[in-house]
């Protein structure tokens, strides 16, 4: 008898507690904390790139992050729905498709007008009757960085990445609009155009011959930086944040200025269709854009702000350091921009070929 | 550890008092009940839900629109497809050797020989899984690295001049990495089969004339195959399909269909396609462990 009560007992407290999670968990699916949720990209949560409305709003914001915007994209196309997002502008066309965002009244943004006017005018973010789909926070560039003293007479070019002399120390970045892209560039494809099959199968032809070389392909550029800081590697491709980083190490490396062009992205925040919290992601986007937010990330990461109060804000030889024009335009005049590519899926299908072997 | 216990259910019905079955089926019923749901829900239904995707035509929606057997045949035929299922199943199946081989003797030195340390030893076992797979991953990064501990360990002892290439970033770190997390999975039913094993059985085999090895041989692991096949199992199977690791420790010559399958869904943006690999992927690995099975029920098990 003594072992049919206990036997009774945990059944009834097995369900209970069944009983009790499933309720704990419909409680936290439905739970709505008030606070804004925002998803960008890693390293870009700080709180200093949005003092002020930490100061208005303390501890408001709850920040998701990724490691690359494709991989962004397909999850917030299954269902994961933040208020605010960060992707970058080449993506804007796909976020709009997939019917995500919803424009912005540029009335409610305050510091709308320190924006340059060249990211202001990029097609696709701003319509002709003036809604906002995008507004530009950063920019910055892809390109080479290498090992000065490792790599004996450099040629300024994206090949330093192809080069079998370099087998087993080379990294590149896993992401469509970053490795193919460039594979596209030394294909001799255009890449902002829709790509023939033919088209496709040139550029796949250079991303194989990469392939054997590359150590990984990554978009952990934390790895990244060690491996050239170590010497594993010789060089990789990255983003500024990778060169300025390294060279506050006082590792001797260089951000090449390939001759086909640097990569030049901007990226911005947009506004998710069913956002809840309307009202704190228009003071969220605000502070982001006040020129202290730009200030530091420039000085932090070396990439551009998009705000002109922020570069008005660092020294002129601080820019010279970091290798940043004070405009983008400049910029631009010798550099790819990173625009919307038609063909991204089936980049993207034929890069994770290449990765995987095929 | 308890020895197995006799589960409530394994009381004989013939003990029990007659008017109490229908009770004892109503409690049954219950009993089963948050299992049953989860199972349905978070098994069955995305099984099921995943094998829908793989049948249906990518047009950009969340779940596609009408059925069609392009995804399935698509993935069958493509040669990516076999390569990468191929070298999948092959760095799983040296992982589980690989563990199991590691794994067997420390199970048969807990059930035979541990004694009073088998609890605290068991114990030091489950220990790493007190933190999270990750970190794990990372450590094995922080070991294998270029100028990682093992690197410097051999180039301080001056076993060599330079950093060795090719530890991390290989297949190699793969298997290790693997290995080692799988460790204890391999080792918990080793142990229980060696533990639950009649002891009269090895006496007898010894009152006979065997020697320590014709005993092992001949007696302990025949009878210890239910177990190597269960820690097998347990291995191989999530390993096939594991991406986390390969990302993380692999570099391009170790990618798995884990990996391409978390692609499909992630960047390329294709989840029929992607389904339809996560299907195919699971058919051979039903294959290869029916096949398993088979070979060692045939040559291996006594009769």
């Amino acid at each position: 008898m003594k072992m049919r009560t206990t036997a009774t007992r945990s059944w009834v407290v097995g369900l209970a507690a069944f009983a009790l999670n499933a309720a704990l968990l419909q409680g936290a699916l439905a739970a709505d904390d008030g606070k804004l949720s925002y998803f960008t990209w890693s390293g870009y949560e700080l709180p200093e790139f949005h003092p002020a409305f930490e100061a208005a709003h303390p501890k408001a914001v709850d920040i998701t992050v990724f490691g690359d915007d494709d991989d962004a994209l397909s999850k917030a196309r299954a269902g994961f729905h933040p208020d605010l997002a960060h992707p970058c502008y080449d993506k804007i066309e796909r976020w709009k498709q997939a019917g995500l965002i919803q424009p912005m009244d540029k009335s409610r943004l305050k510091n709308w007008d320190q924006i340059f006017p060249v990211l202001q005018k990029l097609p696709g973010i701003v319509d002709a009757d003036g809604k906002v789909w995008m507004v530009p926070w950063d920019w910055g560039n892809t390109s080479v960085l290498y090992r000065t003293d490792l790599v004996k007479n450099p040629e300024a070019s994206w090949k330093m990445l192809f080069d079998k002399q370099y087998a087993g120390r080379i990294a590149t970045i896993d992401a469509v609009h970053d490795t193919p892209l460039v594979a596209a560039l030394l294909a001799g494809v255009d890449p902002f155009s829709k790509m023939t099959p033919e088209q496709l199968d040139k550029v796949g032809a250079v991303l194989r011959q990469q392939r054997p070389l590359v150590t990984t392909y990554t978009t952990d550029m934390t790895s990244v930086e060690q491996s050239l800081a170590s010497g594993e590697l010789v060089a990789a491709m990255t983003w500024n944040a990778s060169a300025t980083a390294l060279k506050k190490q006082n590792v001797p490396v260089a951000f090449m200025k390939p001759k086909e062009g640097m990569l030049t992205w901007v990226c911005g925040m947009v506004m998710l269709k069913d956002a809840k919290h309307v009202d704190l992601a228009y003071d969220f986007i605000n502070a982001r854009l006040a020129p202290e937010s730009g200030e530091k990330l420039i000085t932090e990461y070396g990439y551009g702000s998009a705000s002109q109060a922020a570069f008005a804000k660092v020294p002129a030889a601080k820019l010279e350091e970091l290798q940043l024009p004070n405009d983008p335009e400049t910029m631009l005049k010798q550099t790819v921009l990173t625009k919307p590519i038609p063909s991204n899926d089936e980049l993207a299908k034929l890069f994770e070929r290449v990765k995987a072997g095929g | 550890m308890s020895p197995p216990s006799v589960g409530v259910q394994g009381v004989p019905a013939a003990n029990r008092p007659a008017p109490r079955r229908s009770r004892g089926r109503l409690f049954d019923v219950l009993l089963n009940l948050p299992g049953g749901l989860i199972t349905s829900t978070l098994i069955l239904f995305t099984l099921a839900l995943l094998l829908y995707l793989s049948l249906r035509v990518n047009d950009g929606q969340l779940l596609g629109s009408a059925f069609t057997f392009a995804n399935l045949t698509q993935a069958v035929a493509d040669p990516l497809t076999r390569t990468v299922l191929l070298r999948s199943i092959m760095l799983s199946a040296i992982v589980t050797v690989v563990t199991v081989v590691l794994a067997y003797p420390v199970a048969y030195f807990l059930a035979f020989h541990a004694g009073k340390y088998r609890h605290g030893l068991l114990f030091m076992i489950s220990l790493p899984f007190w933190t999270s797979y990750l970190l794990r991953v990372f450590a094995w990064k922080i070991v294998l690295a270029w100028n990682g501990v093992l690197n410097s360990t051999l180039m301080g002892l001056g076993l060599t001049d330079a950093p060795l290439a090719g530890l991390l970033n290989t297949p190699t770190a793969v298997v290790i990495t693997l290995a080692h997390a799988y460790a204890a999975f391999a080792v918990l039913p080793l142990y229980i089969c060696l533990h639950g094993l009649a002891r009269n059985l090895l006496e007898a085999a010894a009152d006979l004339g065997a020697k320590p090895h014709q005993c092992f041989f001949k007696v302990i692991l025949p009878l210890s195959m239910p177990g190597v096949m269960a820690a097998a199992l347990v291995v191989f199977v999530p390993t096939v399909g594991d991406y986390v690791t390969p990302a993380l420790v692999g570099g391009p010559a170790s990618s798995m269909i884990g990996t391409l399958i978390q692609a499909q869904f992630g960047k390329a943006n294709d989840w029929t396609a992607g389904a339809a690999l996560a299907v195919v992927s699971m058919l051979a690995i039903a294959v290869v462990v029916l096949a398993t099975r088979a070979l060692v029920n045939r040559w291996v098990l006594p009769r």
